[in-house]
C-alpha cells in the first residue's frame, strides 16, 4: 500500500461503474435513485469527516454541524438570495467550511478525548441556534420554502428539479470533483503529512511539522467537503431541519466511517451504504429503529473495528 | 564560534528540578557525549536543547541566534535533527513512505496539495539516498513498525538525516540492541561525523560505544554537570567515578 | 427585578449543582478510563425512572437509594460486558460504543415507561416553598442543593481518605506506576465507574422529583455536562465543581435578561474559556491534553 489509502484499481473502478450504473440497477434490486442519491450525498460526508478521522487521526464528534451549516446555507440561499443551484452550493459550502475553520483555529491544540468533547458541545451551539431561530430557520419544524432549481448551460439543460435520475448523475458528478480533490490531497505531500501526524505527532513536530497548522488546515478542508454534502442534501430535501446539526447524525458519519474502514478511502461510502440501507429497510419494519441503531454501533465496536473494507485489505495483503 | 551554545539552562518539574544550571557548547563538526546515571536529566537535558520542553531558566543558541523561546518544529527547520529514546516512527507507513515525509519536509514541500514531476523526482533521489546511507535500501517496501528493532532504529537516525541537520541530537541509539546492531550502529554513526562533518551529540550508557566515538564527554548526575573533557580526562575524573559506583552501589543495594 | 434576578441566580445555582452531580460521574470515568460515557444521560433517565416504579413500594426515601444502586449495578455489569474490553484502545470506539448504548437505553426506556412524561411523587413538605416572601423556592430545591453538597462531600472524602479513593486518584496521574505496585487495575477502573454511574442514577431521581421523567431527559442533560467539564478543566474534578456551578448561574442570569439564549450562553462561555485558557479554569497542562 502506498502513502493514501490505495486499494488497487479494480475497486475503484467497479465503484465507479456501479455508481454510474446505479438508476438502472437499483429499482430491480429493490432500491430507487432516491435512496442512491442519499447514499452518495452521505457517503461523500463521511469520507470528508474521514479525512481526520482515518487520515489525520484526530477524532471530530460533531460534525453534523458542519453538514447542517451546509444544508442551511444553501437552503436558505435559495430562499432569500437568489433562485439558483451552483449559487445555494457555494454558498451552503462557504457557510459551514468558514464556521468550521473559524472554530478549528479555537480547539487544534486540544486532542484525543479533549477534542472529541469540545467538537461535540460546539456543534450542539449550531443545533440550538437553528432550533431557537424560529424566524430564519423555522425553529423545530425545519426549514421549508425552497426547492432546488435547474440549471442552464448554454444550450444544455438540466431537469434536475423535477427528474430525480438526472438529479441523481447531478449529485454524482459533484461527489466526483470532490472525492477526485480529496484522493489528489491524500497523496500529495500535504496529505502525507496528515497521514505523519495520525501515525506519530511526535515524529512529525521533529521533522519540522508545525502540526497544529496542518491539522487546522485538514480541519477547515474537511469541514468544506462536509458542508458541501450538506448543501447536497438540501437540495436532495427541498428541506432542511435541526436534526440534520444534531450530534447524533455525527455519531451515524463516523460509525459510517468506521464500519466501512477508516484506514481506507472508499471505506466510509461502503459504510453510508451499508447504513442508509439499512435505516431505509429496518425503519420500514419496526419503529424502534433507535435501538437498531445502538446496537449496530455496538456490534461494529466489538466485531469490526477495522470496518469491512478493513477486513477485505488486511485478507488481501498480509 | 560554537554551533550550539547552552548557558545555564535549568527545568524543573514541580519540586523536581531535572537539570540545574548546565551549561555546554558543540562546537561544528564536534561528536559530542552526555552520559550519567539513570534519572540524572540527560533526557530532559536534550528536550531542552531540540525544544521539546522550554527550559524554566538560562538560554539555548544556535549558531549565534537565541533559540530558547523557539517552538520544536522551527528548530528543525534552524538545522537540528533529533532520535528519541524509544523509537519514533510512523509505524502503519512502510520505511520508503516514512522517509520520504522527511524528505518532503526538508525541502519545504510540507504544504503543497501537488508535485510537478521535477519534484518529485528529486524528492525520490533525496528517498533513496538516505536510504543507502543507513543501509536500509533493501527495506524499503516494508511497513516500518515490523522491521527488527536494530532496523527501526536506523530508521529514525535515516529520518533525522533526511532533515540534512548541522547538528544530530541522538538518544541512546543502540538502547536494547544486540552486539552487532550495537556495532552496525556504532559505525554508521562514526561515518557520518567523518564524512560529513555533522556535529553529533549522543547520549548513551554503552561505555564503548561513548569512549570510541566521543571528542568530548559531558557527565550528568542529579541534574548537574559534574564533568566536561577529554574521553581520557573523563576516565581519570574522581567525582564520576563517584557518581557511578554510587549508583552502582545503590543500585546493588536491595 | 431584583427579585428575578435573586431568583434566577438561585435557580442557576440549583441547576448548576444538578449538573455538577452528572459531570462529576463522567468526569470519574473519563479522568481514570479515558472513556466519554455517553450513556451516561441513558443511566440518568433509568435511575429516575427505577425511582418512579419503586417508591409506591419503597417510599421516596427508599426509592431514592435502591434507585441509584441499582442503576449502578447495571453500569457494573455493562462495564464488565463491553466495556472494559475497549480500556487502552482509541477512544473513539467507547465513546462509539457507549453512544449506541444511549441510543439502546432511550428506545428502552420508551419501550417499557412510555413516551409520556410521568412524575416521580415526592414527600408533601418537600413539595412547599420555604416561605411566603421566598415562594420560589420549594424545599425541594434545597433538598436538592443539600444532596449534591453531600453526595460531592462525600465523593472528595472518599477520593482523600479512602484507599479505594486514594487509589483512584493515584490511577488518574499515573495507571501504570500504580498497577506495578500490585493494584488489580480492572477491579479500580469498574469500581470507579460504579461510583459514576451511581451518581448519575441520583442525579435521575432528584430530577425527576424535580421535572418529572420522559426519555430523552439524559441526552438533554449530557450536553450541559460535557461543558462543565470542558470548563473547569478535563482532568480536573474541582474544576467540573466549578464549572457545573458558573454554567448554571450563567444561564440563569441569562434567562433574566435574554431567554432565548439561556442555552447559548453556556456554549458561549465554554469558547471564552477555550480561548484565554485553553486547559480548562482548573485543569493541568499536559495531564490531559
Amino acid at each position: 500500500m502506498s502513502a493514501a489509502g490505495r486499494t488497487g484499481a479494480p475497486v475503484p473502478l467497479a465503484i465507479w461503474v456501479l455508481l454510474l450504473l446505479a438508476p438502472f440497477w437499483l429499482g430491480p434490486v429493490g432500491g430507487y435513485t432516491a435512496l442512491g442519491t442519499r447514499v452518495l450525498v452521505l457517503g461523500l460526508a463521511a469520507m470528508s469527516l474521514n479525512l481526520l478521522l482515518g487520515f489525520t487521526g484526530v477524532l471530530s464528534f460533531g460534525h453534523a454541524a458542519w453538514f447542517g451549516l451546509g444544508a442551511y446555507g444553501a437552503g436558505l440561499a435559495l430562499k432569500f438570495v437568489a433562485l439558483s443551484t451552483p449559487l445555494a452550493l457555494l454558498l451552503g459550502t462557504l457557510t459551514g467550511g468558514l464556521a468550521g475553520a473559524l472554530l478549528g483555529a479555537l480547539i487544534v491544540h486540544r486532542r484525543g478525548i479533549y477534542f472529541a468533547m469540545v467538537t461535540i458541545a460546539f456543534g450542539q451551539v449550531f443545533y440550538y441556534i437553528a432550533y431557537r431561530w424560529n424566524s430564519l430557520t423555522g425553529g423545530d419544524d425545519g426549514l421549508r420554502g425552497f426547492a432546488r432549481q435547474d440549471i442552464t448551460l448554454g444550450p444544455w439543460h438540466l431537469d434536475i428539479a423535477g427528474n430525480g435520475t438526472a438529479f441523481y448523475y447531478f449529485v454524482l458528478t459533484c461527489f466526483a470533483v470532490a472525492v477526485g480533490l480529496m484522493a489528489l490531497l491524500l497523496r500529495s505531500p500535504f496529505g502525507r503529512t496528515l497521514l505523519a501526524i495520525r501515525e506519530n505527532e511526535r515524529r512529525a513536530r521533529f521533522l519540522g511539522i508545525p502540526v497544529e497548522l496542518h491539522i487546522w488546515i485538514a480541519f477547515a478542508l474537511s469541514c468544506v467537503f462536509i458542508s458541501f454534502a450538506g448543501a447536497l442534501y438540501a437540495l436532495l430535501n427541498n428541506f432542511a431541519d435541526p436534526n440534520n446539526l444534531h450530534y447524533s447524525l455525527s455519531g451515524d458519519l463516523v460509525i459510517m466511517a468506521v464500519l466501512g474502514g477508516m484506514r481506507s478511502f472508499w471505506g466510509p461510502l461502503l459504510g453510508a451504504a451499508v447504513f442508509v440501507v439499512l435505516q431505509d429497510y429496518v425503519s420500514s419494519l419496526t419503529t424502534n429503529w433507535m435501538s437498531f441503531v445502538g446496537l449496530l454501533f455496538v456490534l461494529v465496536v466489538l466485531f469490526f473495528p477495522r470496518g469491512l473494507l478493513g477486513i477485505l485489505r488486511r485478507q488481501g495483503t498480509a | 564560534m560554537s554551533l550550539l551554545e547552552v548557558q545555564a539552562a535549568s527545568r524543573s518539574f514541580g519540586s523536581l528540578v531535572a537539570v540545574r544550571s548546565v551549561s555546554l557548547t558543540v562546537a561544528a563538526g564536534e561528536l559530542r557525549a552526555v552520559i550519567g546515571p539513570n534519572g540524572a536529566g540527560k533526557t530532559t537535558f536534550f528536550n531542552l536543547i531540540s525544544g521539546a520542553v522550554r527550559p524554566s531558566a538560562g538560554t539555548v543558541r544556535f549558531d549565534g541566534r537565541d533559540i530558547t523561546g523557539l517552538p520544536a518544529w522551527r528548530r528543525v527547520a534552524l538545522g537540528m535533527a533529533r532520535t528519541f529514546q524509544i523509537t519514533e516512527i510512523f509505524p502503519e507507513l512502510t520505511l520508503a513512505a516514512n522517509l520520504r515525509i522527511a524528505v518532503e519536509a526538508a525541502a519545504g514541500l510540507r504544504l503543497r496539495p501537488w508535485l510537478g514531476r521535477r519534484a518529485a523526482a528529486a524528492v525520490a533521489r533525496g528517498v533513496e539516498e538516505v536510504l543507502d546511507q543507513a543501509g536500509l535500501t533493501a527495506k524499503a517496501g516494508r511497513m516500518a513498525g515490523e522491521l527488527a528493532h536494530g532496523d527501526q532504529r536506523a530508521a529514525e537516525i535515516a529520518m533525522a538525516l533526511a532533515l540534512r541537520p548541522r547538528l544530530l541530537l541522538l538518544d541512546e541509539p543502540t538502547a536494547g540492541m544486540g552486539e552487532q546492531e550495537t556495532y552496525d550502529i556504532t559505525r554508521l554513526v562514526r561515518r557520518l561525523h567523518q564524512e560529513r562533518a555533522l556535529a553529533i551529540v549522543l547520549i548513551e550508557h554503552d561505555m564503548r560505544v561513548v569512549f570510541h566515538l566521543a571528542d568530548r564527554i559531558a557527565v550528568l548526575d542529579q541534574g548537574t554537570l559534574i564533568a566536561d573533557g577529554t574521553p581520557a580526562e573523563i576516565a581519570a575524573d574522581a567525582r564520576v567515578q563517584a557518581a557511578y559506583l554510587g549508583h552502582a552501589a545503590e543500585a546493588a543495594a536491595p | 427585578m431584583t427579585q428575578l434576578l435573586l431568583f434566577n441566580v438561585t435557580n442557576g445555582l440549583i441547576i448548576g449543582a444538578f449538573y455538577v452531580l452528572m459531570a462529576l460521574g463522567l468526569s470519574l470515568i473519563i479522568n481514570l478510563s479515558g472513556v466519554i460515557n455517553f450513556a451516561h444521560g441513558g443511566f440518568l433517565a433509568l435511575g429516575g425512572y427505577l425511582a418512579f416504579t419503586l417508591s409506591p413500594f419503597l417510599g421516596f426515601w427508599g426509592a431514592l437509594l435502591v434507585s441509584p444502586l441499582l442503576t449502578a449495578a447495571l453500569g457494573l455489569v455493562l462495564e464488565r460486558l463491553l466495556i472494559r474490553r475497549l480500556y487502552g484502545r482509541d477512544p473513539l470506539y467507547s465513546l462509539l460504543l457507549t453512544f449506541g448504548l444511549a441510543f439502546i437505553f432511550e428506545d428502552a426506556t420508551r419501550f417499557v415507561w412510555g413516551a409520556q412524561g410521568l412524575p416521580v411523587t415526592i414527600p408533601d413538605f418537600l413539595g412547599q416553598p420555604l416561605s411566603p416572601d421566598l415562594f420560589f423556592i420549594t424545599w425541594y430545591r434545597l433538598f436538592m442543593v443539600g444532596v449534591v453538597a453531600v453526595s460531592v462531600g462525600g465523593l472528595f472524602l472518599l477520593l482523600r481518605h479512602t484507599r479505594l479513593g486514594i487509589r483512584i486518584r493515584a490511577g488518574t496521574l499515573d495507571l501504570e506506576t500504580v498497577s506495578t505496585l500490585g493494584v488489580n487495575v480492572g477491579r479500580l477502573r469498574a469500581l470507579n465507574f460504579g461510583v459514576g454511574i451511581f451518581l448519575a442514577g441520583l442525579s435521575g431521581v432528584l430530577a425527576g422529583g424535580q421535572l418529572g421523567l420522559d426519555p430523552t431527559m439524559g441526552a438533554g442533560l449530557l450536553m450541559p455536562s460535557f461543558i462543565a467539564i470542558i470548563v473547569g478543566g478535563v482532568g480536573s474534578l474541582p474544576g467540573t465543581l466549578v464549572g457545573g456551578l458558573l454554567i448554571g448561574v450563567a444561564s440563569g442570569v441569562t434567562a433574566v435578561f435574554l431567554p432565548s439564549a439561556s442555552e447559548a450562553v453556556m456554549y458561549v462561555l465554554m469558547a471564552l474559556v477555550l480561548l484565554a485558557r485553553p486547559r480548562g479554569l482548573l485543569g493541568e497542562e499536559g495531564l490531559m491534553t
